[in-house]
C-alpha cells in the first residue's frame, strides 16, 4: 500500500464518520419528536427517556386530539391563509421591484437599491415593540392581515435581493428582442422574464413560505384571539396550557414541520439554483 | 422597407458622451455598415434607432417622418443581436413566430412565413428544437430568421458574426450579402471588423468615440480616407503612417523623422506644415539600390501564403509593404523602396489634403 492509497482510504472513512455524526445530530430531534408524538401519556410518564419504544404501542391518537380537540384545524387553515397570501404578494412585489431596480431608470434608484438591504439589517425584536404600540393605537392588532404586512416587510428585502441578482444575470438583449418583437414592457416581463426566472421565483417563494410559516414572534405579540392563531402560535398556546401533555405538543410540532420538510425536499434544487444564480455567468 | 435619417443624435451616459451629433442618411434598400473600434458608440446608435434607448438630442426619421415618440414595437424594426438573444424557453419555430404572434398575425400566415424563412435559411430541420440544442452557427441563423420572418421596415444587425469561428464567419458573410440582394431590405449593420464592412457595405460609416469620421462607399473609405484614423483603421496590413511636416522650398516635400520624400509637384497646401503621410503597403515597390527615395533594411517577413508582408525599417520608422510570394528577402538586408506618389495619403491637421 502506498501513501496515496492510505490517505484516500482514511479520507473516505473520515468522511463517512463525519456524515454519520452530522446526520445523527440533525435527525435525532426529528426522531425524538415523531416517536414521542406517537406514544401514550402513560408510557411517557413511566419511561420518559425510552429511545426505542414498542412499535405496537405507537398510534396517531395525539394527532387526532391536537387537530380536532385543540383547534389545530383552524390554526392550520390560518397558517395556510397567512403564508399563501404572503408568498403570492411577496413574489409579485419582489418581481416588479427587482425588475425596476435592475432595468428601469428612476430618481434615487441607487438609494432605494441599497435601502432594500438596509431594511433587512433591523432585527425584528427592535421593531416588534414600536409596531405593537403603533398597531394597537391604530386598532389593527389581532388581525391576520397585519401579520401578512409584517411578514412582507420582513421577507421582501431578501426576496428583492435574490431576484435582483438573478435579473442581472439575464441578458438585457433578450428583453430588447422582446420589445422589438412587439411586446410592451409588461408583455416582456410576462412572456420572457417570468418564464426564465421560474427557478429564482420558486426559491423566493420557498424562502418566503418558510419565514411566514415558521414565524413566531410577531404572531405571538399581535394575535390575541385563538380563532386567529397561526400554527406556531397554536403550538405555544398548547405547550403553555395547564394540563401539559408532552405527546400532544410533539404531535403539534410534527404538524408544523411536515409541510416545510416536504416543500423543501421537493423544491430544494430550485432553492440552490436561485440562490447561486448570478454568482457565476452561465 | 424604408429609408432612415438620423439628425444630430447625441447621447451621454453619466458624464461621458458616447454619441455626439451623429448625422446619417440610409436609403431605402441600402446596406449600411457602422464601423468602429469597440466603445465608439455604434451599438448605442443601433439601440437608439430601434427605440430601445432614448437619445438625449437629435431625431430619428423613418421615411422622412420622426419616429422619436414611437415604441420599438411601432417602429417596426428587427434586431439581430451579437449574443443572438434567442428566447431560451421557446422552440426555434416559437422564436421565429413570436414577433408575428405579438402583432396578431393569423396563425396560418405565421406558419407559412416561418416555413418560407426556414427554407430560405436552410433551418427547416431545426424548427422543433430549443436554442440550447443548437450550435453557434445554427443559433445565428435562427436569430436572422427571427428578424427576416417579420419583414420589418429596417433590419438592424449588432455584430451578428462576431461569435462565429473564422471560416463560418466568411461563409455567413457571403450568404448575408446574397440575402440582402434577394430581399432588398434596408439594413444597418454594426461591426468592428473592417473586412465585414468592406465586403458587405454599400455605405460604410466609420465612427470613433461617438463621432462620425467618414461616410462613403468601401472604395472611397479605402482609397480616400478622410483622416489618419480612418486610414489606419481600414486595411490589412495597416497603412504606414508618419508624423512630419510639409516643407516648401524646391516644390513640396514631406519631412519625417527618418526620411524626406519629394512630393513632386503635388499641390499640397498645409499652412503651418504639420501633417501626416500615409502609404498603403501595396503602394510600395522595391527598386534597384539607390534608385528610390527610401533606404530601408528588412526586419521581419510574414508569409501568409498568397503573398508576403515585409516589415522593414527606414531609419527608426517602421514600414510594411506587400511582396509577391516568390520574393525573397533576408533579415537585415538593405533595400531601396519607392512609394507610388500618386497614391499617397496626405493629411494636414488631421484632415485629408
Amino acid at each position: 500500500m502506498n501513501r496515496e492509497r492510505i490517505e484516500t482510504g482514511i479520507l473516505r472513512i473520515g468522511r463517512m464518520v463525519v456524515l454519520v455524526l452530522f446526520l445523527v445530530w440533525v435527525l435525532f430531534p426529528f426522531y425524538w419528536m415523531i416517536i414521542s408524538s406517537m406514544r401514550s401519556l402513560e408510557d411517557i410518564m413511566a419511561n420518559p427517556s425510552n429511545l426505542l419504544p414498542d412499535i405496537r404501542q405507537l398510534d396517531f391518537h395525539s394527532y387526532y386530539a391536537v387537530l380536532f380537540e385543540h383547534g389545530f384545524v383552524q390554526y392550520i387553515s390560518n397558517s395556510i391563509y397567512v403564508t399563501l397570501v404572503t408568498v403570492i404578494l411577496s413574489v409579485i412585489l419582489a418581481l416588479l421591484g427587482a425588475y425596476a431596480v435592475t432595468r428601469l431608470r428612476f430618481r434615487a434608484k441607487r438609494w432605494m437599491s441599497a435601502g432594500i438591504l438596509g431594511i433587512y439589517m433591523f432585527p425584528p425584536i427592535v421593531l416588534v415593540i414600536p409596531l405593537y404600540v403603533l398597531f394597537s393605537r391604530m386598532g389593527l392588532r389581532d388581525s391576520m392581515n397585519i401579520l401578512i404586512l409584517v411578514y412582507l416587510a420582513q421577507t421582501l428585502p431578501v426576496s428583492l435581493y435574490m431576484l435582483r441578482n438573478y435579473f442581472h444575470s439575464l441578458p438585457v438583449e433578450l428583453e430588447y428582442a422582446g420589445l422589438t418583437d412587439g411586446c410592451s414592457r409588461i408583455g416582456v416581463i410576462w412572456r420572457i422574464v417570468i418564464p426564465l426566472s421560474l427557478p429564482a421565483l420558486t426559491s423566493v417563494a420557498i424562502y418566503t413560505f418558510m419565514i411566514a410559516w415558521n414565524e413566531f414572534l410577531f404572531a405571538f405579540m399581535f394575535l390575541d384571539t385563538p380563532e386567529k392563531f397561526t400554527l406556531s402560535r397554536g403550538v405555544v398556546q398548547l405547550a403553555g396550557s395547564v394540563h401539559l401533555s408532552k405527546q400532544l405538543v410533539m404531535a403539534a410540532s410534527v404538524i408544523v414541520t411536515i409541510p416545510i420538510l416536504v416543500l423543501f425536499i421537493l423544491l430544494e434544487r430550485y432553492l440552490v439554483k436561485g440562490l447561486t444564480a448570478g454568482a457565476v455567468k452561465g | 422597407m424604408a429609408s432612415l435619417t438620423l439628425k444630430s443624435i447625441s447621447k451621454s451616459y453619466g458624464g461621458a458622451e458616447v454619441l455626439s451629433g451623429v448625422d446619417l442618411e440610409v436609403k431605402d434598400g441600402e446596406f449600411c455598415v457602422l464601423l468602429g473600434p469597440s466603445g465608439c458608440g455604434k451599438s448605442t446608435l443601433l439601440n437608439i434607432i430601434a427605440g430601445l434607448v432614448p437619445q438625449d438630442r437629435g431625431s430619428v426619421q423613418c421615411d422622412g417622418e420622426s419616429v422619436d415618440h414611437l415604441s420599438p414595437r411601432e417602429r417596426d424594426v428587427a434586431v439581430v443581436f451579437q449574443n443572438y438573444a434567442l428566447y431560451p424557453h421557446m422552440t426555434v419555430a416559437g422564436n421565429m413566430g413570436f414577433g408575428l404572434r405579438m402583432r396578431g398575425v393569423p396563425k396560418k400566415t405565421i406558419r407559412k412565413r416561418i416555413a418560407e424563412t426556414a427554407d430560405l435559411l436552410g433551418i427547416e430541420d431545426l424548427l422543433d428544437r430549443k436554442p440550447r440544442e443548437l450550435s453557434g452557427g445554427q443559433r445565428q441563423r435562427v436569430a436572422m430568421g427571427r428578424a427576416l420572418v417579420r419583414r420589418p421596415k429596417i433590419f438592424l444587425f449588432d455584430e451578428p458574426l462576431s461569435n462565429l469561428d473564422a471560416r463560418l464567419r466568411s461563409n455567413v458573410r457571403l450568404e448575408l450579402k446574397q440575402l440582402h440582394q434577394q430581399i432588398k431590405g434596408t439594413m444597418i449593420y454594426v461591426t468592428h471588423d473592417q473586412i465585414e464592412a468592406m465586403t458587405l457595405g454599400e455605405k460604410v460609416v466609420v465612427m470613433r468615440q461617438g463621432i462620425v469620421q467618414q461616410v462613403g462607399d468601401p472604395e472611397t473609405i479605402y482609397g480616400k480616407p478622410a483622416n489618419p484614423f480612418v486610414a489606419a483603421f481600414i486595411g490589412t496590413p495597416q497603412i504606414n503612417l508618419y508624423q512630419g511636416r510639409f516643407v516648401y522650398d524646391d516644390g513640396v516635400s514631406f519631412k519625417a523623422e527618418a526620411f524626406s520624400l519629394n512630393l513632386q509637384g503635388l499641390g499640397v497646401s498645409c499652412p503651418d506644415g504639420e501633417g501626416e503621410l500615409g502609404i498603403r503597403p501595396e503602394d510600395i515597390v522595391v527598386v534597384k539600390r539607390g534608385q528610390g527615395p527610401l533606404e530601408a533594411h528588412v526586419d521581419m517577413i510574414s508569409n501568409i501564403g498568397s503573398e508576403k508582408y515585409v516589415h522593414a525599417f527606414v531609419g527608426r520608422e517602421k514600414i510594411t509593404f506587400r511582396a509577391s510570394k516568390e520574393s525573397d528577402f533576408d533579415q537585415g538586408q538593405g533595400i531601396t523602396l519607392a512609394p507610388n506618389i500618386k497614391r499617397l495619403h496626405l493629411f494636414c491637421q488631421g484632415k485629408r489634403v
